[in-house]
């Protein structure tokens, strides 16, 4: 028999628990909607998912795996702006400090430069997905141009980032990638200017490099990520539309849903179908997406983990403006770029980014057949799933030749002798 | 479908779990056995072994991280993290890293103002046995230097020429001011040195035309100590160069056309190259001093009416030379230039040349050229031509030169800064075949010391508060007819005023006239003997006039004084005199020096020493020898003035006459 003082304890505490989760542990199908539905965190997810988007094969948790690798950067970052002070020499002595006395400091830092390396790759791959599968075509068009400045927001990130450390491969890397950007014409010139705060890289520079990386694009990708993560709530997941076949639509067996759902049926989306409409193919997001979820995000750190403990994130020596490291290259993602400016600066540091970056804006305003839409390299979309491959291709191969094959001079080498 | 999560999705759960559960305990014990922590540990066993448990209680509060911070110079060194028994003489012997440091360095370099990197260089900030670049490490400027080389870094503070207790360091700077290295190069801590090769003025005149290309091709051929180095010159090279320098003759009128050559005693010429004491300065056969040049050979090269023009006065002929001019009538010089002429010669060199004339114009122009091109007026003053100044680069900050900037050549060897210096010092033309730069032959452990003096020159500027610099020494130019004495009888090659001048005599000139008597001076100057047996280099016998004697005895004894010792009541009772001879005998001082014909050879003869020394001097030295020489093997007895007073009255006492007299007249101190 309980002693009354622990039954009431046990009450209390209970219903204090309450207060913040309301529904509980959710045992029954109701219970797993509400919890979806009642949480703040959670409801981000529909309630209900078509179990077709739960296959890995479909998205491979690209889009989640890089919302996963932001937080950890934004956790890390934020442990490592307790030791970093924005001023040469003083931030070259913090990664010092990091590496030698601060506990896990070296943990941390290989964490956050393996995952900014992770995030640039991941986003790619998660752009590559989209494309592949169609996944641009309306009503996603606008996703897509979001889904690209974040994509741009991520290189601008690991960006600033790189010149933090003030040591010699920071500051010759910054300085490559910022030349490259001077190259663009009539404003190149003043691009550079602001971005350097001077001619030269300087403390002007580190410090705003620093509220860059620290602020301005934290806070904007942020606010992008919840307009992406929005929109794909409102639109739906591209994959679960594929599933019904046209034949069934037009016989009848799921029309149009004329459910009204409150509030909801101002909502002006083309269908009003909450994910999938056949009842039976969907599955309560509560287990079944969230522990897919958990278990990435497990993954996730894991792998991390293990790559903080093999690989040591660089430290040369303390920046030097007087001594250029032959060669001086720019960030690892911007070797493409760095390449095509060997041949020529006008093609690789102007055009080619430009017509890239243009043309990917465009891209869901151009392509507006809905054919092909939710499967993987869909045969209707052959040509332009070439083309796209094609130039994906091309800049990978070029980023793996700066990257490995350059040696000084920028000549080539190999990069096993 | 089941509204509950599949089985398979709990077995990756379960997986995933243990496997972050793994690693993240892996990341939590990495940091617990970080190097410093397991080394600290270590530490406090061997602690225990070494201390009492009052000891042990006192330094428990001694753990995590240590550092020393030096705002001033830039520095953080946390060393002191692993090498906890540096500056604990308990650990001398202790294991590695906690044995104490060995030598008093620590004492003369308090570890809370120098720290550890200034001296030993290596990561400071690191905690770990490898980042701290005890060896060389990637991405580490400056890793530990090895004991061999250690010295170099004492230079980037001790800048005075002789830094003290760094006898490498010493040695390479050395080896620099005899090379004359900064003739060509800036080398900061060498300005202000000058280093002259002879005026070429005059050398159409002075060598014998058969001997210039063999000088030219390889100066050590003839001249085995030569400071002039190999230019590596090729046979057409030589060719216009010899053209060019022959055609210099503007001298002042030779003065040996009068002479009759063939009465030339050369029996006597060898009794005055005795006399003379010429071995002080230059050797012959290998034994002598190395002041001025070797004389075995030199019947090979310079002409007889030269060599008699310049031993008459050698100021006229080479204004900067360091040769003293000797009062010689004709005759004795005639005897002398014939002597050394026929002496010193690798065979029969044949009948003296006819003086040159022509030389091609076409090659003159081209050996000008040359000339001026390799840099030959850095060492070698020509009137015809202005000084271009320093030919070779400024060396400021070769310390830290960047070895990605330096021209190492295709060779294979090992890319650091202070090899690149050894190697160019060693063989200039090894690293880049078209160097101006001349061979010079250093043996290799000269040349590693050369770039460990070099290697102390660094970029960065200490603060004043850590430089250890001696200004050079103000020159010493006396007027009058004092003066003129010391310019002719070159007084400064040999000895030092306030430290202007040369090192090759023991005796500075500062307070000579509060050391020896008047009558001494003047005497000793007229027939300079020695009565220091162990020492090599003799004063020359000056032919000096009597009243030039006197000029300097009178100078000396109203200039160079040290005031505080003239005033010393000389006026001594039989009974200090008697008790002075007791302590002559207490304490020993016939072990070392002689008296009559008893005692050792260790200091000077004291036989007259009444007659040489004043007795303030005697007082004074007796009371403190390290005053007045530094490292002098006279012990510091600690007399008490009564004691000083009467050993001064003994010494006093003993005077030319009266006592018993050592075979040797006079005496140096």
């Amino acid at each position: 028999m309980k002693p009354p003082l622990a039954h009431r304890a046990a009450e209390w505490l209970s219903s204090a628990g309450r207060s913040v989760f309301r529904i509980g542990w959710p045992q029954t199908d109701k219970d797993r909607a509400a919890a979806m539905i009642s949480s703040f965190f959670l409801h981000i997810h529909p309630a209900r998912v078509s179990r077709h988007v739960l296959r890995p094969t479909y998205t491979f948790a690209l889009g989640l795996i890089s919302a996963i690798l932001f937080g950890i950067l934004s956790i890390t970052g934020l442990a490592l702006m307790l030791y970093y002070v924005p001023y040469p020499p003083e931030a070259y002595r913090s990664m010092k400090d990091l590496q030698f006395v601060v506990t896990f400091g070296m943990v941390l830092r290989n964490m956050h430069r393996w995952s900014a390396h992770a995030m640039v790759v991941i986003v790619f791959l998660h752009m590559c997905r989209v494309f592949w599968t169609g996944s641009y075509k309306p009503p996603r068009e606008f996703n897509w141009v979001v889904g690209v400045l974040l994509f741009l927001l991520t290189l601008g990130l690991s960006f600033t980032g790189y010149l933090l450390p003030w040591d010699q491969l920071a500051f010759w890397a910054i300085t490559v990638g910022t030349n490259i950007a001077a190259y663009a014409p009539v404003v190149g010139d003043q691009v550079k200017f602001l971005l350097l705060g001077g001619h030269m890289i300087g403390p002007m520079t580190l410090l705003r490099f620093y509220v860059l990386h620290c602020v301005i694009l934290p806070a904007a990708m942020l606010m992008l990520i919840s307009l992406h993560v929005w929109r794909v709530r409102k639109d739906g997941l591209s994959g679960a539309l594929a599933q019904t076949g046209a034949v069934e639509e037009v016989a009848g067996v799921f029309p149009p849903s004329s459910k009204t759902y409150g509030l909801m049926s101002l909502s002006r989306r083309p269908r009003a179908s909450v994910e999938s409409r056949d009842p039976n193919d969907e599955v309560f997001a509560w287990p079944h997406l969230l522990y897919r979820e958990l278990l990435v995000a497990l993954a996730v750190l894991v792998v991390l983990h293990a790559l903080s403990l093999i690989f040591m994130a660089p430290l040369e020596e303390i920046a030097d403006p007087t001594r250029t490291p032959n060669p001086a290259k720019a960030p690892w993602y911007f070797l493409g770029l760095q390449e095509l400016v060997h041949y020529s600066a006008l093609i690789g540091g102007v055009i080619v980014p430009t017509l890239l970056v243009v043309a990917l804006l465009a891209l869901p305003y151009v392509d507006r057949g809905p054919a092909g839409a939710g499967r993987w390299f869909a045969p209707e979309r052959r040509m332009s799933n070439t083309v796209f491959t094609l130039i994906a291709a091309v800049l990978v191969v070029l980023t793996v030749t700066g990257t490995l094959f350059r040696g000084p001079n920028w000549a080539w080498v190999w990069p096993w002798r | 479908m089941k509204q509950t999560a599949p089985t398979s999705l709990h077995v990756a759960f379960a997986a995933l779990g243990l496997a972050f559960l793994a690693i993240f305990s892996w990341v939590l014990f990495h940091e617990g056995v970080a190097d410093w922590r397991t080394t600290q540990a270590r530490f406090r066993r061997i602690e225990a072994t070494v201390k009492n448990p009052h000891q042990l209680a006192a330094a428990a509060s001694v753990g995590g991280l240590r550092q020393i911070w030096l705002p001033e110079l830039d520095r953080v060194d946390r060393c002191g993290t692993c090498h906890l028994g540096i500056d604990d003489p308990s650990f001398a012997g202790a294991p590695q890293p906690f044995s104490s440091h060995p030598g008093t360095w620590l004492t003369t370099h308090p570890i809370d103002r120098f720290g550890c990197t200034p001296c030993h260089d290596g990561q400071g900030q690191a905690t770990d046995y490898l980042n701290a670049a005890h060896q060389p490490q990637p991405f580490v400027t400056r890793p530990m230097r090895p004991l061999e080389t250690i010295e170099a870094n004492c230079g980037a503070c001790h800048r005075a020429i002789d830094a003290p207790d760094a006898p490498r360091l010493d040695e390479g700077r050395a080896l620099i001011v005899q090379s004359g290295c900064f003739s060509c190069h800036d080398i900061p801590g060498f300005d202000g040195l000058t280093f002259h090769g002879p005026a070429l003025d005059s050398l159409g005149s002075k060598v014998r035309p058969e001997w210039l290309p063999g000088w030219l091709k390889n100066p050590k051929g003839y001249l085995e100590r030569s400071k002039m180095g190999n230019f590596r010159l090729s046979n057409d090279e030589i060719t216009v160069l010899q053209a060019f320098l022959l055609s210099q003759r503007a001298i002042p009128p030779l003065e040996g056309m009068t002479v009759d050559w063939k009465k030339a005693d050369t029996a006597n010429g060898r009794a005055l190259f005795g006399e003379l004491r010429c071995v002080s300065c230059h050797a012959v056969n290998g034994r002598g001093g190395t002041m001025g040049p070797e004389l075995t050979r030199i019947g090979d090269k310079v002409r007889r009416d030269w060599l008699f023009s310049f031993l008459k006065d050698p100021h006229r002929v080479q204004p900067e030379t360091a040769m003293l001019q000797y009062r010689l009538t004709d005759v004795q010089l005639r005897d002398l230039t014939a002597f050394l002429l026929e002496e010193y010669r690798s065979g029969d060199t044949g009948p003296e040349p006819p003086p040159v004339t022509y030389q091609d114009a076409r090659a003159v122009m081209a050996g000008r050229g040359i000339f001026e091109r390799r840099g030959c007026t850095s060492c070698h003053r020509l009137g015809a031509m202005k000084n271009t100044g320093r030919i070779g680069p400024s060396l400021a900050g070769i310390g830290d030169r960047n070895p990605d900037e330096l021209a190492f050549g295709r060779g294979n060897v090992r890319r650091t800064a202070d090899n690149y210096i050894f190697l160019k010092v060693l063989h200039p033309d090894a690293l880049l075949q078209t160097s101006m730069m001349p061979t010079f032959d250093f043996a290799p452990i000269e040349a590693a010391r050369i770039a460990l003096a070099l290697a102390s020159i660094r970029k960065a500027d200490l603060p004043v508060s850590y430089v250890r610099n001696r200004p050079m020494p103000p020159p010493f130019t006396p007027a009058g007819h004092f003066g003129e004495l010391v310019t002719r009888y070159r007084c400064l090659s040999c000895h030092s005023v306030g430290g202007f001048g040369g090192t090759l005599s023991t005796v500075p000139l500062d307070r000579i006239g509060s050391q020896l008597k008047h009558d001494y001076i003047s005497k000793y100057l007229l027939n300079p003997g020695a009565v220091r047996v162990s020492v090599e280099a003799r004063m020359p016998f000056f032919h000096m006039l009597p009243d030039e004697a006197t000029t300097i005895a009178d100078y000396m004894t109203s200039v160079l004084l040290d005031d505080t010792l003239d005033r010393y009541d000389a006026t001594f009772s039989e009974a200090d005199v008697q008790r002075g001879q007791d302590l002559y005998t207490q304490l020993g001082c016939v072990g070392c020096h002689q008296l009559g014909t008893v005692g050792g050879y260790v200091g000077p003869v004291l036989s007259d020493v009444g007659d040489r020394l004043r007795p303030g001097w005697i007082a004074a030295w007796l009371a403190n020898p390290e005053r007045y020489k530094p490292g002098t093997l006279q012990p510091d007895y600690g007399l008490s003035a009564a004691d000083a007073r009467a050993l001064t009255a003994y010494l006093s006492s003993l005077v030319d006459g009266g006592r018993p007299k050592s075979a040797e007249q006079g005496g140096r101190q």
